[in-house]
């Protein structure tokens, strides 16, 4: 049985060895370009390792731009994203919960009608629903990035594969002992639910974060921009100032990626739905 | 039912935080009522960027009435942005920076407000002080529309060293031709050096074909892209990519430029930053190259300083803008730091702008007269199809018949759906 | 459903305050759904009713809208002569074909790590991050990074290999540095999704199976792949969809060349929607109506041929 479970795992790891070797390379180039004068990048053909390290890209998209508020740019996508998540968390849990374990007229209809809506491509409500947001007077604040994500059906669905897993017994004893639905929703479907609410919640974040056509549409005010739409004027109209953009890239990509590396272990880790394990 | 009722409050102060966070914004949500402010929209993004700022906070130091606030935006966001804001009636900007081709359609829109009437108080702002060709820009019906900020060309950069080497005479009239290049080409190929580099095709193909006496409109209203002179042009340069005089598929121009590998390069004056970074690159700066030298072309293009109708710019408001507008045609030497050509004749009196490089264009009369700009009302539709199969044609990608026939037809189509002809 | 509700009503004697509680049963679930079907209905079905409604006018987005009927869905759906008609055809064409190269890797290629990571190897976090990792970068500067690793002059694709090829220039290399990229970019969250898919998979089964004398492959066919079998078709269907609204890598990788082999659907919709000439939103709008209406059919076709029969 030891046997067989090693061979196995070596197997796995060498299969992901050599995919990490192909994943990695891009990866270590972007790392390594941010580190040369752009110079360098666009006329010493082509290097792996920098022939000069510089930090200048860095100190450039960090410090010298005056007219870049990189902190408040941060605060914003922080304020942005966390809202959203929030917000997103909230909603899908309640409303998943309602389409698994609620029944009423006409459910499967509506949820079937809700998915189908989504399969319109977002371009064909861009404008109108700028003018929505026009009126509402959100355009330049912070509602208008936030509230709009929120409403995908998808998290929903996912959402609603996992509650569908849970057996309906433990509801049914609560209800039993006196619970009303919300308790049962919030004592025992809600914990059984972390793992997937931890990976809606990162990918939610992780969506309003890199999110720039929205907000560059919403924001006119340069210092309200979130940093992802933010970070793109960094770049000027018509030469392409790669080690910048790298460099540029790599600092908006670090909160999203200490998100994951915190919530990894939440999703991952062993989470036993079936029957026969405690809830 | 405590909990219950926890719960519930939890909710709800989740709700309420994400309310409370659009107090903290609503307040500046609409920066345009902000009365003493003029919103300024420009696409300077970038390096670009810090020269307007400097011009900004160098006019807003001289404490005028009303400041002026810079907000430079992508400029793909920013055409995005102005129909859906100018609609809206609501966050439009006091102020903006448009191309000189938009500016037809702009009109024809019904989206701008004259600046009749509000000149009598800056009389220099006129004609005499301004280059011809942005000047004219922004005469429509009768009105003035639009007042010029600066005139930018596609003109060409050369590496000294390898001029001297190759094409020692090229530049005594400082007009090159193609036939100078070919002849330089013979030379430099062996060692491996490209006489010329294609970077952009839109203003090349634009120059040469006007240069052979063509023109993207013959009345303002329809497209001649397919035209024999069309197809001469471009088999024109695609004759330099056969010869293998120039570079393949997929080589990027400017960097070989900057990496000494290329004698002529036709880029835009506003690339010098760019051409900077590279610290022993000696670079100078001349006409686009021509096919002879009875009708120079330099393709050009211009910002405007234009005003979106909008109601919450008053009559003084106005003033304050155009206020700000003359003090840039006295101090346009900030903007031509930025490798631009101000517009403002005025900016030939200062001793610095003289010694910038792309000044030549400006400092004699001659020259400013090769300066075109290709205004045509769809000018928009011709220029998206020539970005598309400009390389595809040179490299032999598609018949360049089909190509331009195919144009021709994708353009006249978009503008059948114009209903306001 | 009423029958049900009564049943449990009569069943529990201790719930005798029940029949207060039955109109509470009616409104509850809507407590429930309520809030998400608010937002839903402001922030996405209005403005997507109002966008078909753009399909049936002709408005340049700044002045008033045109009501012309079925005008723009006889252009491009009818009128051979159209160039419209042609975007509609060539975009389409491209944007399935986008599909169907780039659908099966990013649903495979994922299923094969997570596996791979399922068997809890030395490093695994270090794996799991690393495959992560590019869905973090935003798209534009993917595509940076891959123009720059497939540039001809300078590329270390040029160099290794030595060859002269325009990668992103030239057919068939075009399609396949698109999918390349794509599969690249995108395999981050199907991984997730498996992954704690295959972590609720209990044990007991696999032991069962071993004890039965099963190999790996059986177990990864025979028990793997049914248990995930909701997930799977999620993932599917969602991976289709985002397919399906590719935009950003053939603009930015392949320009949409070489001679529009690249372009998609939603590249000429945002063309006429917002390029540098005037505005044609009534076109671009029927064109997504249409893009929209395909990748319905093609979902539900997923969803009948994929899912679980009850």
């Amino acid at each position: 049985m030891l046997k067989k479970k090693s061979g196995s795992k070596i197997v796995a790891f060498l299969f992901l060895l050599l995919m990490a070797i192909i994943w990695i390379f891009p990866l270590l180039y972007t790392v390594f370009s941010s580190f040369k004068p752009e110079e360098d990048i666009q006329t010493k053909g082509f290097t792996f390792l920098p022939i000069h390290w510089v930090m200048v890209n860095y100190q450039e998209v960090l410090f010298h731009n005056t007219s870049a508020p990189l902190a408040k740019w941060f605060m914003n996508s922080v304020i942005i994203a966390v809202s959203q998540t929030l917000l997103v968390l909230v909603i899908v849990s309640l409303a998943a919960f309602g389409y698994t374990r609620l029944k009423f007229k006409g459910k499967n209809a509506l949820f079937l009608f809700l998915m189908a809506t989504m399969m319109f491509p977002s371009v064909v409500n861009l404008i109108p629903l700028y003018k929505i947001i026009d009126s509402l007077g959100w355009v330049n604040s912070y509602l208008a990035a936030i509230v709009p994500g929120a409403v995908g059906v998808f998290n929903i669905f996912l959402v609603r594969q996992f509650m569908t897993g849970i057996p309906k017994e433990f509801d049914e004893s609560a209800k039993v002992d006196g619970a009303s639905d919300f308790q049962i929703f919030i004592k025992i479907i809600l914990p059984l639910i972390k793992p997937v609410l931890t990976v809606v919640a990162l990918f939610t974040f992780t969506g309003a974060w890199n999110d720039f056509l929205w907000p560059s549409i919403v924001f006119n005010d340069v210092d309200k921009m979130p940093i992802t739409p933010g970070l793109q004027l960094l770049q000027g109209m018509y030469a392409m100032d790669v080690g910048h953009a790298l460099a540029a890239a790599l600092i908006a990509l670090l909160p999203t990626f200490l998100l994951y590396l915190f919530t990894q272990k939440y999703f991952v880790e062993s989470l036993s739905l079936s029957s026969g394990v405690k809830g | 039912m405590k909990k219950r009722l926890s719960a519930i409050l939890s909710l709800l102060l989740v709700f309420g935080l994400i309310f409370a966070l659009s107090g903290c914004s609503s307040s500046s949500s609409s920066s345009t009522s902000n009365s003493k402010e003029i919103v300024f929209w420009n696409p300077f993004t970038g390096p670009d960027g810090k020269n307007m700022q400097n011009m900004i906070d160098a006019y807003n130091k001289t404490k005028p009435e009303y400041k002026v606030k810079n907000i430079s935006l992508k400029e793909a966001d920013m055409y995005a942005k102005i129909p859906t804001v100018v609609n809206s009636g609501k966050n439009i900007p006091d102020l903006t920076i448009v191309h000189a081709e938009r500016i037809k359609q702009f009109v024809a829109q019904g989206m701008l407000t004259p600046y009749d009437g509000y000149l009598s108080d800056f009389p220099e702002i006129k004609a005499e002080n301004y280059i011809k060709a942005g000047w004219d820009i922004g005469d429509l019906d009768g009105k003035r529309y639009s007042v010029p900020l600066d005139v930018h060309s596609y003109v060409m950069y050369y590496n000294k060293k390898l001029v001297e080497k190759y094409a020692p005479h090229a530049l005594d009239d400082n007009i090159v031709t193609f036939d100078e290049i070919r002849a330089a080409g013979e030379q430099s190929m062996k060692d491996g050096i490209r006489p010329i580099t294609l970077s952009w095709m839109k203003p090349i193909f634009l120059s040469i074909y006007n240069q052979m006496g063509g023109d993207i409109t013959s009345d303002g209203e329809k497209p001649t892209l397919y035209t024999d002179t069309a197809v001469k042009a471009m088999e024109f340069i695609k004759s330099f990519v056969d010869d293998k005089l120039t570079n393949k598929d997929g080589e990027d121009a400017t960097q070989l430029f900057k990496s000494g590998k290329v004698i002529f390069e036709p880029e835009g004056i506003w690339m010098q930053n760019t051409m900077n970074e590279v610290k022993n690159l000696d670079w100078g700066l001349t006409n686009f190259p021509q096919i002879s030298t009875d009708k120079v072309v330099n393709w050009s293009s211009s910002h405007q300083f234009v005003l979106f109708n909008s109601k919450a710019r008053d009559k003084k408001k106005t003033e304050g803008v155009v206020k700000f507008i003359d003090w840039v045609r006295q101090n346009s030497i900030y903007w031509a730091e930025a490798g631009q050509n101000p517009a403002a004749l005025a900016t030939l009196e200062n001793d610095k702008y003289q010694s910038l490089p792309q000044s030549f264009l400006i400092k004699d009369p001659n020259e400013q007269k090769t300066l075109k700009i290709f205004d045509y009302k769809y000018n928009g539709y011709v220029a998206d199809e020539i970005d598309k199969i400009g390389f595809d044609s040179i490299f032999g990608k598609i018949k360049i018949e089909d190509a331009l026939k195919k144009s021709q037809k994708t353009i006249e189509d978009k503008i059948a759906q114009d209903s306001h002809k | 459903m009423m029958n049900t509700q009564l049943n449990e009503v009569t069943v529990s004697p201790t719930l005798v305050k029940k029949p207060v509680k039955k109109r509470h049963w009616n409104l509850s679930p809507y407590l429930y759904i309520g809030p998400h079907l608010i937002l839903f209905l402001i922030f996405f079905l209005a403005p997507t009713i109002y966008g078909i409604y753009i399909s049936f006018t002709n408005w340049d987005l700044v002045n008033k809208a045109d009501f012309v009927g079925l005008a723009n869905y006889k252009e491009i759906l009818f009128n051979h002569e159209s160039t419209f008609y042609d975007q509609l055809h060539t975009g389409l064409f491209n944007t399935f074909k986008f599909v169907l190269f780039t659908v099966p890797a990013c649903v495979v290629v994922p299923l094969l790590l997570a596996a791979g990571l399922h068997a809890k190897p030395v490093g695994k976090n270090i794996f799991q991050a690393l495959f992560y990792a590019p869905t973090l970068i935003s798209v534009s500067a993917v595509m940076i990074i891959w123009s720059m690793l497939f540039n001809v002059t300078y590329g270390p694709i040029t160099s290794y290999f030595h060859t002269e090829t325009n990668w992103v220039g030239v057919q068939p290399y075009a399609w396949i540095t698109l999918v390349i990229v794509t599969v690249w970019w995108c395999i981050g969250g199907n991984m997730v999704i498996y992954q704690a898919a295959l972590n609720g998979i209990s044990k007991d089964l696999y032991e069962a199976a071993s004890i039965d004398g099963a190999g790996s492959i059986q177990k990864f066919f025979k028990i793997t792949l049914p248990s995930m079998k909701n997930q799977l078709l999620y993932r599917i269907v969602i991976t289709t969809v985002a397919q399906f609204n590719v935009y950003g890598q053939p603009l930015m990788l392949t320009k949409g060349g070489p001679t529009s082999t690249t372009t998609v659907l939603l590249m000429y919709i945002r063309g006429n929607a917002f390029g540098t000439g005037q505005s044609i939103a009534g076109i671009a709008s029927a064109m997504a109506v249409i893009l929209g209406l395909c990748i319905m059919v093609v979902a539900a076709i997923q969803f009948f041929f994929l899912r679980e029969r009850n």
